[in-house]
């Protein structure tokens, strides 16, 4: 894999196709588990390891697994991982494992997973998928720890657990406030996301019609000569061009 | 179609993939299983640190059918604890579509007299409603009230506590407290006696 390569899905997967602020995926969980940072941590690095290990396993099997039954075989790829992370957690971790609850047996049929499998992994090879795997986790991740943040302290005054004051506002932990948090996250990210995305099309632009400084041009050419040189250059584009 | 040609067909290598990653997955679960399997000696433990936040030696009690049943609900495990408390776990029905809540109370007894709840807490958020209000003091709060044959209710014939602001997610809740503490109040009472 080049860097190119690797820097445009580690790209794609943390801010292009975001899958929470920007595809709007794994709303069920991001609304449900954000109360807390550290839920949000928890549920975020669950799913990245579920969909590193779905990706490569995914990948590795993409020509083996007929097309008529690779949902079913993705499935049971997924579940199998699902039940790992369940297990795991539940003898090390109870507490991650009591506060996830339902969710976390859900993630089987989380839309980001079976999304990747069927769009990426199913498609491209082995170290793609996994870095692909990687980063759509971490971007989850990374949007469900802000979510579960800002939550957690506007409404209990804490972060991850310690408490930062009294104050708090008991609609942030409510499922409203889930809704009230997610969408004005989702706006903020694509509306800085878009300055971003605008700013740098505009360069670009900028640098593909700006002329090019003639080198081989004499300086001392007459400058009859020179208009007439430039005419020809353009008409040569434009006959290019309607080729 | 002959049997040669289904062995050679698309549908029947479809079904050979299928079955082989199903079985693989299921024996390495099999093995996993085994391996981090979790004891009713560990899950116990587990709950008495989740409510008194460290570890303590407790004792199982076993008591008949008839005893761990009633209106409220059904008791599934008792334990009396090195403090001389009793951790009952309870479960009450009434939930949302018939659904339950299972939940660990803690019956405080101070010589040998049932003093009140101490502590109430969740067995665990899997397969029941998400109740994430509940702190321990919503019913030990009552105990002044805890007098004579009054149980807990979402109406107004009792010790009125509602939590989600769900009716039914709080009538499970009540009827799993309510479950221990007639349990406490005609069974561990008589026996402390």
């Amino acid at each position: 894999m080049t860097g190119k390569r690797f820097k445009t899905i580690a790209f794609d997967g943390l801010l292009k196709n975001n899958p929470t602020l920007r595809l709007v995926l794994g709303t069920c969980p991001t609304l449900a588990l954000s109360t807390a940072a550290f839920n949000g941590i928890g549920m975020g690095l669950a799913v990245t390891f579920i969909l590193i290990c779905s990706n490569v396993l995914i990948s590795l099997l993409r020509k083996t697994i007929p097309n008529a039954v690779r949902i079913p075989a993705f499935v049971i790829i997924i579940a199998t991982f699902v039940t790992i992370v369940r297990m795991v957690l539940d003898k090390f971790i109870p507490s991650l494992y009591d506060s996830m609850g339902v969710y976390l047996p859900l993630i089987v049929v989380n839309c980001i997973i079976l999304g990747r499998a069927e769009s990426f992994a199913s498609k491209n090879k082995v170290l793609d998928s996994a870095c692909d795997g990687l980063f759509t986790g971490l971007g989850f991740t990374c949007a469900l720890t802000l979510i579960g943040a800002v939550r957690e302290i506007l409404g209990a005054g804490a972060i991850f657990g310690y408490t930062l004051w009294d104050f708090k506002i008991e609609f942030f932990t409510s499922s409203a406030g889930a809704f009230f948090v997610y969408g004005l996250a989702i706006a903020i990210f694509n509306a800085i996301y878009s300055k971003v995305e605008n700013v740098r099309r505009s360069k670009t632009f900028d640098l593909r019609i700006m002329p090019k400084p003639d080198v081989s041009a004499p300086d001392n050419l007459d400058p009859e000569e020179s208009e007439k040189a430039q005419a020809s250059t353009t008409a040569d584009v434009a006959a290019k061009e309607v080729k | 179609m002959t049997v040669k040609q289904f062995f050679k067909s698309q549908a029947f290598k479809c079904i050979i993939v299928l079955l082989v990653i199903a079985l693989i997955a299921g024996g390495l679960l099999a093995i996993l299983n085994d391996v981090l399997y979790v004891t009713d000696e560990e899950r116990t433990m587990r709950a008495i640190e989740k409510v008194y936040g460290k570890e303590m030696q407790y004792e199982e009690l076993s008591y008949s059918a008839e005893e761990l049943t009633n209106d409220y609900g059904t008791i599934s495990k008792v334990y009396l604890l090195e403090n001389g408390n009793y951790m009952v776990q309870s479960t009450g029905g009434g939930g949302y579509k018939g659904g339950t809540i299972t939940v660990w109370t803690v019956l405080a007894y101070k010589d040998g007299a049932f003093t009140g709840i101490e502590k109430v807490v969740l067995e665990s958020y899997e397969k029941q409603t998400l109740m994430s209000k509940l702190t321990y003091e919503v019913y030990s709060a009552h105990n002044d009230e805890i007098t004579g044959d009054v149980y807990f209710t979402t109406g107004s014939d009792g010790i009125k506590v509602v939590i989600s602001g769900a009716t039914y997610s709080t009538n499970a809740l009540n009827n799993a407290v309510d479950c221990a503490l007639y349990f406490a109040r005609n069974t561990l009472s008589a026996k402390e006696a």
